[in-house]
């Protein structure tokens, strides 16, 4: 009995004494951040992206991602209704217009002027960092790249071999309508099925050169008009390059993802579509595989502007506007260890080496100062592309709302149709600016 | 040629040009279905570069590394599994409950069944849409967000509605006088559940199984919000990841495609005949 009674308090005192050597031990505190990714499986980039994030939980283990990952519509549905619920994560991924309205409007991200500072943001590029290129006029997110959504991608060989040069004017574009349109191919190609391709990668631009951003500020403000000549002009000018047989009407039926195969198979001399396509062209380095190899990039394309139009105001401008970028969310409390662990994550994302692998991989050109990586001959193209095109002008659907602007992307396919005129167009967009007015009061 | 010939002979032939027709009206259906999934099984084998040059034609060589890469980054070994759990536990909880509750509104009538009825049959209006909101607000303050349970849950109560307005329908058919001589016989209500309703139900509990094995197979929306972490996510939020406007991997696409059909084909493949007979039997009788 007693034998018993020493042993029970020797392991009492052992059980004690282990647990109290290791409460002693210390262990890294383990700080939970959850994370909403906006990740498509199938795109260049990815398995680098999946590395990025492994890469940052080895580095960080007091630092626990609990990551979820959606792609397209599920993403915004996601997010919206995390933000109907106030359960916002702590690091999303965030649009700086209309399609993530709800996090600008309702403040649901952490201003990140305040938040990283002055010193840290000098590091990125001026337009990144104005707070009135995010629809809530304050930083609710850092864009990692400044997106031209009008770029001209050039097929030079073709055209050099039919006797062409690079188009600098219309007129240049017009003179080779008949000798490649009797060759089956088209002179330019904006496949519009989406709806979207003609607003965002052409239009925003005929607008900004003809009518200009001040004249849409004057719009928003009630003192200029869509059925006012600026804009009709602008219509006018889509509308002929259908009528001059620039554009195919039969672009309205091409799917935007069938683009890309059909411009290399030489079906038009030159593409239409935004910065951000580069990365259809280029090597995928998941199957190693090209749509355009890389010698052929270098020899045989370019990106251009979209030529000069007669009567254009603002001669040069480009449509372009913030890209997406990471959120923090705006109830993380101020100073906690979470909100710590977040911007250590924030600033992993926007290091120059991850920058420079997202550059690498043509998912855009950073807004992240001198960064470079070895990228291929298309994607060199872009920053000199923005270099020799620094005036830009609004993208029509990042100015309005859906409202407004879906009306005006039905009425360019009617155009391109011949079921409709820019007068028409013009005044369907004028109504639908005032009804969606007259709500919001 | 005589009249009683000439009419023998001209119902001949519009007989068979009738017949004709009806088959050429057939063939063209079958096509317009099978096609396309011949098609994207056809180009899941193709590169996504030999796709881009050749949309319509055979795969030139026929490679199995979309297939392998749809699955790893889909990570499809995780999600098939719980497509399979939901499927099966919600479509079994549909069934039970619909046909307990269409039991009750078609044969224990009381002052409450036309209120309690009308509430459920109300639930085939609502969008989901209209739901999705409410049920994420809903499952955060439950406590069940990011769980199995929230999301069996919400797909038994959204296959209910459909599911007790064809259940009662059904039983309404079923002759009232043999549960009335269960009753006298001294049998309580689960008995004539279990013994009498149920195996008379199985026509109706077949088209249920139908409507719902497919409808929860493919379910998006609701999972999209009901869960966050990939263990328990479904197949079609692992497909969702391929299906990008600007997307530039069609191989890796389609095969993801393919995956996520292949179970329902071979769903159809092996209950065909019970699938026929059910959708024949809960439209005739219910």
């Amino acid at each position: 009995m007693k034998r018993n009674r020493i042993l029970f308090a020797l392991l009492a005192v052992a059980v004690v004494s282990g647990l109290l050597l290791g409460g002693c031990a210390k262990k890294p505190k383990v700080v939970t951040l959850k994370v909403m990714n906006y990740q498509q499986a199938d795109q260049a980039g990815y398995q680098e992206d999946v590395k990025v994030w492994e890469d940052f939980q080895k580095a960080n283990p007091d630092i626990k991602l609990e990551m979820e990952v959606l792609f397209n519509d599920p993403y915004h549905a996601k997010l919206q209704a995390y933000a109907a619920a106030g359960t916002m994560p702590d690091v999303f991924y965030v649009w700086p217009g209309s399609r993530s309205a709800v996090i600008h409007e309702k403040k649901l991200a952490k201003d990140l002027g305040k938040l990283l500072g002055a010193d840290y943001l000098k590091d990125f590029s001026a337009p990144a960092i104005d707070p009135n290129n995010q629809l809530g006029k304050y930083m609710a997110m850092l864009p990692q790249s400044f997106t031209y959504t009008s770029v001209m991608y050039v097929n030079k060989k073709l055209l050099k071999d039919n006797g062409f040069e690079v188009p600098k004017t219309y007129a240049d574009l017009k003179a080779m309508v008949p000798k490649l349109k009797a060759k089956g191919i088209a002179v330019a190609m904006l496949p519009n099925k989406d709806g979207w391709p003609m607003q965002s990668c052409l239009f925003s631009t005929v607008a900004g050169r003809m009518a200009g951003d001040k004249f849409f500020d004057a719009i928003n403000s009630g003192t200029a008009k869509f059925t006012d000549k600026p804009f009709v002009d602008s219509l006018a000018v889509i509308e002929s390059l259908y009528k001059d047989g620039i554009l195919a009407r039969t672009d309205d039926n091409v799917g935007y993802g069938e683009g890309p195969a059909l411009f290399v198979a030489g079906k038009a001399a030159i593409m239409i579509d935004g910065d951000w396509r580069t990365g259809a062209y280029i090597t995928d380095k998941a199957s190693g595989k090209a749509l355009i190899a890389p010698a052929a990039q270098e020899s045989d394309f370019a990106l251009m502007p979209f030529v000069a139009i007669a009567g254009e105001a603002n001669p040069g401008v480009l449509s372009a506007v913030a890209g997406t970028g990471w959120a923090l969310s705006a109830s993380l409390p101020a100073g906690s260890a979470q909100e710590k662990a977040a911007v250590r994550l924030i600033k992993y994302l926007y290091s120059p080496e991850i920058q420079a692998i997202r550059f690498g991989t043509g998912a855009y050109v950073p807004t992240r100062k001198g960064v470079t990586a070895k990228v291929e001959p298309l994607v060199s193209m872009v920053p000199t592309f923005y270099a020799a095109n620094p005036k830009t002008c609004y993208v029509i659907d990042g100015a309005f709302d859906p409202a407004v602007y879906n009306v005006l992307n039905s009425g360019l396919i009617a155009i391109g149709l011949k079921t409709s005129t820019p007068e028409k167009v013009a005044a369907e967009v004028q109504k639908a600016f005032e009804g969606w007015k007259a709500n919001k009061k | 040629m005589s009249e009683e010939h000439k009419t023998t002979f001209w119902g001949a032939v519009g007989g068979k040009a009738a017949k004709s027709l009806a088959y050429a009206v057939m063939a063209l259906f079958s096509v317009m279905t099978l096609y396309p999934i011949f098609w994207l099984a056809m180009n899941s084998f193709k590169t996504t570069r030999e796709f881009q040059v050749s949309q319509l034609g055979f795969p030139v060589a026929p490679t199995l590394a979309n297939y392998k890469g749809a699955w790893e980054f889909g990570e499809f070994a995780k999600l098939f599994p719980n497509s399979l759990i939901y499927t099966a536990l919600s479509t079994l909880g549909i069934i039970f409950f619909s046909l307990l509750a269409g039991f009750a509104f078609a044969k224990i009538r009381s002052k409450a069944t036309a209120p309690l009825y009308g509430s459920f049959i109300i639930g085939i209006l609502l969008t989901i849409q209209t739901l999705m909101i409410p049920l994420f607000l809903e499952v955060n303050i439950l406590g069940i967000y990011n769980t199995r349970l929230a999301v069996l849950l919400v797909y038994i109560g959204a296959g209910l509605p459909t599911g007790i307005y064809l259940a009662t329908e059904f039983i309404k058919g079923i002759p009232s006088a043999l549960v009335e001589s269960a009753r006298i016989d001294g049998a309580g209500y689960w008995r004539i559940f279990l013994a009498i309703i149920t195996p008379m139900a199985v026509p109706v509990a077949t088209t249920l199984a139908i409507l719902n094995i497919t409808g929860i197979w493919n379910e998006f929306a609701l999972i999209n919000i009901l869960v966050s972490r990939t263990e328990l996510k479904s197949l079609p939020l692992g497909i969702f990841k391929f299906s990008g406007s600007l997307s530039t991997d069609y191989g890796k696409q389609f095969a993801a495609l393919v995956i996520g059909m292949v179970p329902m084909l071979a769903f159809y493949v092996v209950f065909r005949k019970q699938i026929t007979k059910g959708v024949a039997a809960g439209a005739i009788k219910g």
